[in-house]
């Protein structure tokens, strides 16, 4: 149980990190539906940069920096050029996955057995992680995981309390407000989206070099997508975020558990995968009331 | 209209142009000479009548994939499910012929077949139009996830009541020859699939341009609000929508488990939901568009395939081609709106003057 409960932490971090990036991104009024390409560019560029480097830091920077070009290139085509937001981001899906195998390719060659890295490693904190139970649960984790713990909280304060906050909510629920005082609407949300792909290649990365330690091109599988839904479901709120990732995290540690002992004739292990998926369904459906962001998914086209 | 079309055509031709010489250059990383790597993909295709026929072959399932996207788009629905949509289908595809093959004649067997794969494919996405029009649920996200979801279904039925009875792979029994569907051209593996996915094409078509429900999907497309006040009930054309959707990319199913593959094997044409998107944006959501759109992917596929066989390219330039091609087709789309308002523009100064 006490490894269930810790696994779930840890399995919760990459989603969260991409989640707390969408809800900001989201309250700045972008859905940034490229956030599956950014997971896959993240693992695949933190692999590369850690195996060729052996430096599992340089994997985490190549990973930002990968992450934020998708970003980048997403941000452009949908913020400046207007473009739509749904049709980019499959765009951006299907380039990626292109991408990172071919790339993965033109490195590495055909390998005879997979490569690996050795995944980040956990960092007990001092006394704290003594306390039993929940010492072993909180704080036995990696640097990732109590970075992310910090930054939701961090992420909530910032939106709400400050100035910056403001701007970036307004540019979501009232971007000609944000205009008139003179501040750049599009210029407010790229950098919301730019944030997107730093917070998004980590995450991506996490998996290829936090967890698993290799990369293959189905690595994310969908992960990026559920952080997507997450922002949703936690309604556009760090706070919402945090609890819908637990929940997520206990659904995935929980498949992997039901996975590692094997052999269940009661249940099938492929009811166990598809556990986060139908979770995510039920609760898209449940939820009653929303607090969307006015102006999502709209291009913001200033009047002469 | 004509400016409009033209255009389309010139922006879009020019897209497809720079998609491919994007993923050329990126050949250049492998220190394959990009010109004759594309040589051997346009000679290979034409090398003779099987590989050519295979270009079609290859556009079947994407000509369903495609209309699947293109029909919800033009109620401003997304459907991004269609890839879970085809599982569906292609397992009762399989489940069916495997069922109908000895106890039927084979034309009331595919039959059959065919009308039940449509079902459930159409069932399976008409429960993300339900829970839009009755929950209010973002048919995105829902379309989305129900994918991983028929992917798992899919997995498990090959390991348990579908798995061949051999017992070693994740894959059914072959299917009797009664219930393959025939070849239309022989020696090539072109089959009568291909026809029914053009005539799905210009049937989606006449559905949407020439009836009365064709034009109330547009209408709640283009404006809900509007539609609803008029007197159209936009909650029960979600769901229809979606059953036409899901019918459409579940027929691929039956196309590819009884026309190409004659069996179910595990992770099969994984990519055909996302390319389907990349098609329907390409032919600028026309169902006719579309025709040739997914032609144009699927000599991409069959060339790229050759082209990794010859020179030792990997498989995955596919995957780059479409998804640069793609991102410069939504780059043309923006050309296009500029192109557009200019001319207004110069329409407008012309009327001043």
């Amino acid at each position: 149980m006490i490894n269930l409960l810790s696994r779930t932490i840890m399995m919760g971090t990459p989603l969260l990190f991409g989640a707390i990036a969408e809800v900001i991104a989201e309250r700045a009024g972008v859905m940034v539906t490229a956030i599956e390409g950014i997971f896959l560019m993240g693992a695949w560029a933190g692999f590369v940069g850690g195996y060729l480097s052996g430096s599992l830091t340089v994997g985490f920077i190549s990973a930002i920096l990968a992450g934020l070009l998708v970003a980048a290139l997403y941000g452009w085509i949908c913020i400046y050029l207007k473009q739509h937001q749904v049709v980019t981001g499959v765009a951006m899906n299907i380039l990626t996955v292109g991408l990172s195998a071919f790339l993965y390719r033109v490195i590495f060659g055909v390998p005879i057995t997979p490569l690996t890295v050795n995944p980040l490693a956990t960092i007990p904190i001092p006394l704290l992680s003594q306390i039993p139970v929940i010492g072993q649960i909180l704080f036995n984790q990696n640097i990732l995981t109590y970075a992310i713990y910090l930054l939701a909280p961090l992420s909530y304060f910032m939106l709400y309390k400050t100035s910056v906050g403001l701007t970036i909510r307004s540019a979501g629920e009232n971007p000609e407000a944000v205009d008139v005082a003179g501040i750049n609407v599009l210029t407010v949300r790229f950098i919301t989206v730019l944030l997107a792909g730093v917070m998004g290649g980590v995450a991506g990365a996490f998996y290829s070099i936090g967890f698993l330690g290799m990369f293959s091109t189905n690595i994310i599988g969908g992960r990026g997508w559920i952080a997507f839904a997450i922002c949703f479901l936690g309604n556009w709120n760090p706070k919402g975020a945090v609890i819908g990732t637990l929940a997520f995290g206990f659904a995935e540690a929980i498949a992997i558990y039901m996975q590692s002992i094997g052999n269940n004739a009661l249940f099938p292990n492929e009811l166990f995968i598809a556990i986060p998926y139908i979770m995510t369904i039920i609760l898209t459906v449940s939820r009653k009331s929303f607090s969307v962001p006015a102006k999502l998914g709209v291009p913001y086209i200033k009047e002469n | 209209m004509h400016a409009k079309l033209k255009d389309l055509l010139i922006t879009n031709i020019l897209a497809i142009v720079l998609g491919i010489i994007a993923s050329g250059l990126m050949l250049l990383f492998l220190g394959k000479n990009p010109v004759s790597a594309y040589a051997v993909l346009i000679t290979s295709v034409v090398r003779d009548g099987y590989t050519f026929a295979d270009i079609f072959v290859k556009a079947t399932p994407l000509m369903f994939t495609a209309l699947a996207f293109a029909f919800t788009y033009k109620a401003n629905l997304y459907n991004i499910g269609a890839q879970g949509q085809f599982y569906i289908g292609a397992v009762i595809a399989a489940a069916g012929s495997l069922f109908f093959q000895n106890i039927l004649p084979s034309g009331l067997a595919l039959i059959i077949t065919l009308l039940l794969t449509i079902v459930g494919g159409g069932l399976w996405g008409a429960f993300i139009g339900f829970v839009k029009a009755r929950y209010n649920s973002n048919e995105f996200l829902v379309s989305m996830m129900s994918t991983y979801v028929a992917l798992a279904i899919m997995n498990y039925l090959l390991r348990t009541f579908l798995m061949e009875t051999k017992g070693e792979y994740p894959q059914t029994d072959a299917l009797a020859a009664s219930v393959w569907l025939p070849r239309i051209i022989p020696g090539t593996r072109l089959h009568i699939g291909f026809v029914l996915a053009v005539l799905a094409c210009i049937g989606v078509w006449i559905l949407l341009y020439k009836t009365p429900l064709g034009y109330r999907i547009r209408a709640v497309g283009y404006n809900s609000r509007a539609a609803s006040m008029s007197g159209i009930n936009a909650k029960k054309l979600y769901v229809l929508a979606f059953f036409i959707s899901g019918a459409l990319a579940g027929a691929a199913g039956f196309t590819e488990v009884n026309g190409v593959q004659h069996m179910l094997v595990q992770g099969f044409n994984s990519d055909i939901g996302a390319a389907g998107i990349g098609i329907a944006i390409l032919a600028n959501g026309s169902p006719i568009g579309i025709i040739f759109a997914a032609t144009l992917f699927g000599a991409l596929k069959v060339g790229g395939t050759i082209m990794g066989q010859m020179s030792g390219i990997p498989s995955s330039i596919i995957e780059l081609m479409q998804g640069f091609v793609m991102v410069f087709v939504i780059l043309a789309y923006f050309v296009r709106t500029r192109l557009e308002n200019n001319r207004e523009k110069r329409k407008l100064q012309k009327a001043a003057v």
